[in-house]
């Protein structure tokens, strides 16, 4: 009866080797372990044995089927994982489409200024767009029928126009008329940026705008060497350009600062080798800035022979349109989401 | 404005060894932008001039011409040519080969080479005055007729650059950088500048010394307007045309050359600066006399145009009638012609403001009104005089002076400005030598003494009408022309304060992006100004809106009080190319000159304005967590003219109501021709929101027993909203969310079915089933007693 055992153990071992898949598993599962296998055929025979034969024989038969058990089962899993989750996918077909919103462009570009120049301890400023003849001009060195005011050809507020100074309201033509009063608010030393969109009333073309977005930039301190105004500069353009950018300061006329400079960067395209972009002078004009001029601080109530500072205003506009080369600044204001959504 | 090189060198010997680029460089740095310039001469490389030895006939061509000249070079050269005027011994222009002509004066220019013409060989073309860019020099009277330089001093082989003074570089200088500077508006003024950066002597124009009885009477009206007036008489005027040098000067300025009498007055002007005027003296009837306009006076100008004047207009007048516009442009009737033979030269001053009123309300700018309106000084009317007289002296020596009038109001006064030494060292970051900046300054024509640490610096006319007069100003002279780029960059010292803080503009970008980079919102910006078809559309009364005197266009005139009206436009915009988006804007609004408002708004469009209206209000109860400010609720109060009432909430915190949320109504929609989508906005001002100092949020320990989540459906009425649902339920449960909502079906009308998540919890232990039934048997029961509610599978 023993022989009959190891017979079975044999067959038992080369039914499991000869499994190859899941199907063949379940049939050696159900030959030996269903209620009609024959492991079950045998253990049900048990109490027919001799009594002395019965406990061997239970204890081998047993065993047989623990080890079918156990080996089954292992093998069940192997080609479960082998089989994985069933699912066929076409992964060429492209991702879903996540719905995603995006900043204005120019607003990126303030931004990333922002925060070039808070590290710096500078502050940020945001002013009244609604402004007054006192503040736009009077108060910074543009007398009346200045040229200079033509430049800037102002919105004014209808049933103010007629009237002067500080009952002739506009909106801001500028910032800086309102930098004087944070100046006036918060006294010197001071150091802190303007960022905001100003208004002209002129025609509107590819390149210019009836709003657009300036940064002003301004350090005021004791006996400041206008030498100093480069951090500034450099500031802002390696802030924009990932890098530091060679800068020149050349004399340049602007009412609102003296010495005035026009403050020109080494042409990104060419290297400053000369090309159409630049002119062939290897240099771009990127903004004007220099010494606030006397008047502008002495309307701030400061004394312009006990302080000096720097002062610079970008046109935002212009830096994003060579940042993307973006040829039409209109699209800034377009509200047209074909265009903004390619900034995300 | 143009500059031509060979007249500055006129004034200064500039060192031979600079380059043109160089000298372009050095006056950008310094003065003003060259923004580029042209080599004349450089169009007419290898065209010289060349005798006529021989003409024999082509014997191939009954037209062409085999001609033998003289260029100058040790043998004669062979041309053939078709030229109707030829002569022997005739001086004519000879294009060489590598030189570049133009066929008949059209296209492109065409280089010349040597080849042969129907058999004969041919080294060159002589050439006709359009070949070569000469036309208004040498007039053709036919096309075949080649230029000859009978009456020239020419000869052959010298380049015809130089002997018609076309050999010359010209600048072009950016008038804007130039606006501040009176002094730079004629060529001895840059030829001043150049001479200050190279530290070379500058030569002294011609001074005007006739001594001469009296001219013309000349009456000053308004001594306000005209600081000077002179007057001088000039008889044996000759009509001729001017040299070819003076021209082609012109020319190459954009001066058209008209006779000798009226090239003078613009040359001298594109000198020194000081337009002239020249008045035929037949014309002038008693006397010049310098008065404003009656109003509704009118004037014919010189170039036809009929003017009507207003009283602040200046005129020159004799006693009988108006002559010219002062300053700005000579009139028709008083002008030089042909048959002139006596003129009264006018060199005056005129003010800055009032010509330049003039010439803008009229919409006449000349070369004359934009040099009065940068402010000129007295004094260069008698550069202008010493010029213009020497150059009729030498140009038209029947000229004669017989009188002159100079009437002086007030003279452009000598400024003095002292400046510390030590502010000019710190400002400058540098240290200075007295001797350095006397020099310097002293080049620019600045006198300069030095005693007890200040420079005392007297201002010259030149430059003392405005454009200096402070210490900056002397300080910005002596820093430009020392060359801001030898000023090394100093770090300015940093103090170390305490940090900045600022809650406000950190919320405010928070919330940007919030919505843009966490809910998929397009941040855009729209104008101030806003088209009144939008404002109706968003219910809005224009009574009242602050308004622009000259807005962009009529419709565009008032201030948005409100960002909507922008948003409803943008919604409209886009419709056409995407079926659901969102944007929003952040922007100021105004509701008054001195009360202006930072909003925020977002527009959800798309088709299913429950979802939309769920998906607002969700963002809503969101951001005060995501951007750090005080919570807020939302409650029923007014309802914006925009929005459909019942599909609108307002946004209220401890000050009141700051906000709004609704869906877009089906009149505004229809009045903003927004045709399929629906649309969702939100508004609140942003200064309402309180900004948290830090984050506020307090810590919760987790539960120590598991909660157990159950799900609950209930038919109330519909009238019975979620939010007395959840007052009820939420303190019997640990938290409760809401699932879903279901009318129809076996949910009789009238009523709907809620359903929504409740996790149970207990702090004593694991909830048995038992526990967790008859905790929803009691939510049960108190949903029917107190909302009249059935649970249909409740027991």
């Amino acid at each position: 009866m023993l022989e009959k055992l190891e017979t079975l153990r044999h067959e038992a071992e080369a039914d499991l080797a000869g499994i190859t898949d899941m199907e063949a598993l379940q049939k050696v599962k159900h030959d030996w372990l269903s209620k009609n296998g024959k492991l079950t055929d045998i253990l049900k025979a048990i109490p027919t044995l001799p009594a002395e034969q019965r406990r061997p024989f239970g204890i081998g038969a047993n065993e047989i089927k623990t080890m079918l058990t156990e080996k089954l089962a292992s093998l069940e899993e192997v080609f479960i994982d082998q089989a994985g989750s069933g699912i066929k996918l076409d992964l060429t077909i492209p991702g879903f489409d996540i719905t995603q919103g995006g900043l204005h462009p120019t607003r990126q570009m303030r931004d990333d200024l922002n925060q070039a120049f808070m590290s710096l301890g500078f502050e940020i400023y945001h002013g009244a767009h609604i402004s007054t003849e006192q503040t736009a001009f009077d108060n910074l060195n543009f007398k009346p029928d200045h040229p200079a005011r033509e430049t800037m050809d102002t919105y004014w507020i209808a049933g103010t126009e007629d009237k002067s100074a500080d009952e002739r309201y506009c909106l801001r033509p500028h910032l800086t008329g309102a930098s004087v009063d944070y100046l006036k608010e918060h006294g010197a030393p001071a150091r802190f940026v303007y960022p905001g969109m100003v208004y002209r009333n002129e025609s509107t073309d590819p390149g210019h705008e009836r709003a657009f977005y300036q940064y002003e930039a301004l350090i005021v301190e004791k006996d400041f060497s206008f030498s100093s105004g480069r951090l500034l500069i450099d500031t802002i353009l390696e802030r924009v350009f990932g890098k530091p950018i060679e800068t020149r300061m050349r004399a340049g006329f602007f009412p609102f600062v003296e010495p005035g400079f026009e403050i020109d960067m080494r042409c990104q395209v060419c290297g400053g080798k000369g090309c159409g972009v630049c002119k062939y002078v290897g240099w771009i004009e990127i903004m004007p800035g220099g010494v606030p001029h006397p008047n502008v601080l002495l309307a701030a109530g400061l004394d312009p022979m006990e302080w000096s500072g720097f002062y610079i205003n970008i046109g935002l506009d212009r830096l994003v349109m060579m940042r993307y080369g973006i040829d039409d600044v209109r699209l800034f204001h377009s509200a047209d989401l074909r265009f903004l959504g390619q900034f995300k | 404005m143009k500059v031509s090189l060979n007249w500055i060198k006129e004034f200064v010997d500039l060192p031979t060894d600079l380059s043109i680029q160089q000298l372009a460089y050095d006056l950008t740095m310094r003065t003003v932008e060259v923004e580029g310039f042209e080599d004349l001469g450089a169009s007419l490389d290898k065209i010289v001039v060349a005798k006529i030895e021989s003409v024999e006939p082509h014997p191939q061509a009954d037209r062409l011409r085999v001609v033998k000249v003289d260029a100058g070079e040790d043998e004669l050269c062979q041309v053939v040519c078709g030229g109707s005027n030829l002569e022997v011994g005739q001086m004519v222009v000879l294009a060489k080969p590598g030189s570049y002509v133009r066929w008949h004066g059209e296209g492109e220019p065409v280089e010349i080479k040597a080849s042969k013409l129907r058999g004969v060989p041919s080294a060159g073309m002589i050439c006709a005055s359009a070949e070569i860019g000469m036309e208004e020099l040498f007039p053709a009277k036919e096309e075949a007729e080649i230029v000859d330089l009978a009456g020239y001093d020419a000869t052959p082989g010298q380049p015809v650059s130089k002997l018609v003074g076309r050999d010359d570089i010209i600048f072009e200088i950016d008038n804007k950088s130039i606006t501040n500077r009176p002094d730079l508006w004629g060529h001895y003024g840059i030829a001043r500048e150049l001479a200050a950066i190279y530290d070379l002597p500058l030569k002294p124009l011609p001074e005007f010394k006739e001594q001469l009885p009296a001219g013309i009477s000349v009456e000053i009206e308004d001594d306000s307007r005209c600081a000077r007036y002179a007057a001088l008489s000039i008889e044996g005027i000759v009509n001729k045309p001017s040299p070819i040098w003076m021209r082609e000067r012109l020319a190459s300025l954009d001066v058209r050359p008209i006779n000798l009498m009226v090239d003078i007055t613009n040359y001298v002007m594109l000198c020194v600066g000081e337009p002239t005027h020249a008045f035929d003296a037949a014309h002038v009837e008693g006397g010049i006399v310098v008065r404003r306009a009656e109003a509704g006076e009118k004037l014919t100008l010189l170039n036809d145009e009929v003017v009507e004047l207003c009283d602040s207009d200046l005129l020159i007048a004799d006693k009988v009638k108006a002559l010219a516009l002062a300053g700005v442009m000579g009139g028709k009737l008083d002008s030089v012609l042909d048959d002139t033979q006596a003129v009264i030269l006018e060199v005056a001053n005129f003010d800055a403001i009032g010509t330049r009123r003039t010439a803008t309300r009229l919409g006449v700018r000349t070369e004359s009104s934009s040099r009065f309106e940068k402010a000129l000084d007295t004094q260069r009317v008698d550069q202008a005089l010493g010029m213009t007289v020497a150059l009729l002296k030498e140009l038209m020596p029947e000229a004669r002076f017989t009188g002159f009038t100079d009437v002086i109001k007030k003279e452009t006064q000598a400024l003095l400005v002292p400046v510390g030494k030590d502010y000019l060292e710190k400002r400058l970051g540098s240290t200075l030598e007295v001797d350095e900046v006397q020099a310097l300054l002293g080049r620019l024509g600045f006198e300069v003494t030095f005693a007890d640490g200040v420079f005392t610096c007297h201002v010259p006319s030149w430059r003392a009408t405005g454009d200096v007069s402070l210490p900056a100003d002397i300080l910005e002279e002596v820093a430009r022309i020392r060359g801001y780029e030898s000023f090394e960059f100093k770090p300015p010292v940093v103090a170390l304060e305490k940090a900045l803080h600022q809650p406000r503009v950190n919320m405010s970008q928070a919330i940007a992006r919030v919505l843009s980079e966490r809910l998929g919102m397009q941040e855009i910006f729209t104008y101030p100004w806003v088209e009144d078809r939008y404002l109706e559309a968003a219910g809005i009364e224009t009574e009242g809106l602050l308004k622009l005197a000259t807005p962009p266009s009529p419709e565009q005139a008032h201030l948005r009080p409100s960002l909507v009206p922008g948003l409803i436009d943008a919604v409209q915009l886009n419709q056409h190319h995407f079926e659901t988006f969102k944007v929003f804007e952040q922007g100021v609004v105004f509701h008054g000159l001195h009360d202006q408002r930072n909003y925020l708004a977002f527009a959800l469009a798309g088709e299913d304005a429950e979802k939309l209206l769920l998906e607002a209000k969700g963002v809503l109860q969101g951001l005060p967590r995501l951007v750090q400010c005080e919570p807020f609720d939302f409650v029923s109060d007014k309802v914006p003219g925009w929005a459909e009432p019942g599909l609108c909430l307002n946004l209220r915190n401890k000050d009141g109501v700051f906000g709004v949320m609704g869906a877009l109504s089906v009149r505004a929609k229809r009045l903003a021709a927004i045709k399929r989508l629906n649309v969702v906005i939100v508004e609140l001002n942003m200064d309402a929101l309180v900004p948290l100092p830090s984050r506020d949020n307090v810590y919760q320990a987790l539960p120590v027993y598991p909660l157990v989540a159950k799900d609950l459906s209930v038919i109330l009425d519909d009238q019975v909203t979620w939010a007395r649902v959840e007052a009820l339920v939420r303190p019997m449960v640990r938290d409760l969310a809401y699932l879903t909502e279901f009318r129809g079906g076996n949910v009789p009308e009238g009523k709907r079915s809620l359903s929504f998540r409740v996790w149970l919890g207990s702090n004593e232990g694991t909830m048995t089933a038992v526990d967790i039934d008859k905790r929803m048997v009691a939510i049960t029961r108190r949903l029917e007693k107190e909302l009249g509610g059935t649970v249909p599978d409740g027991k």
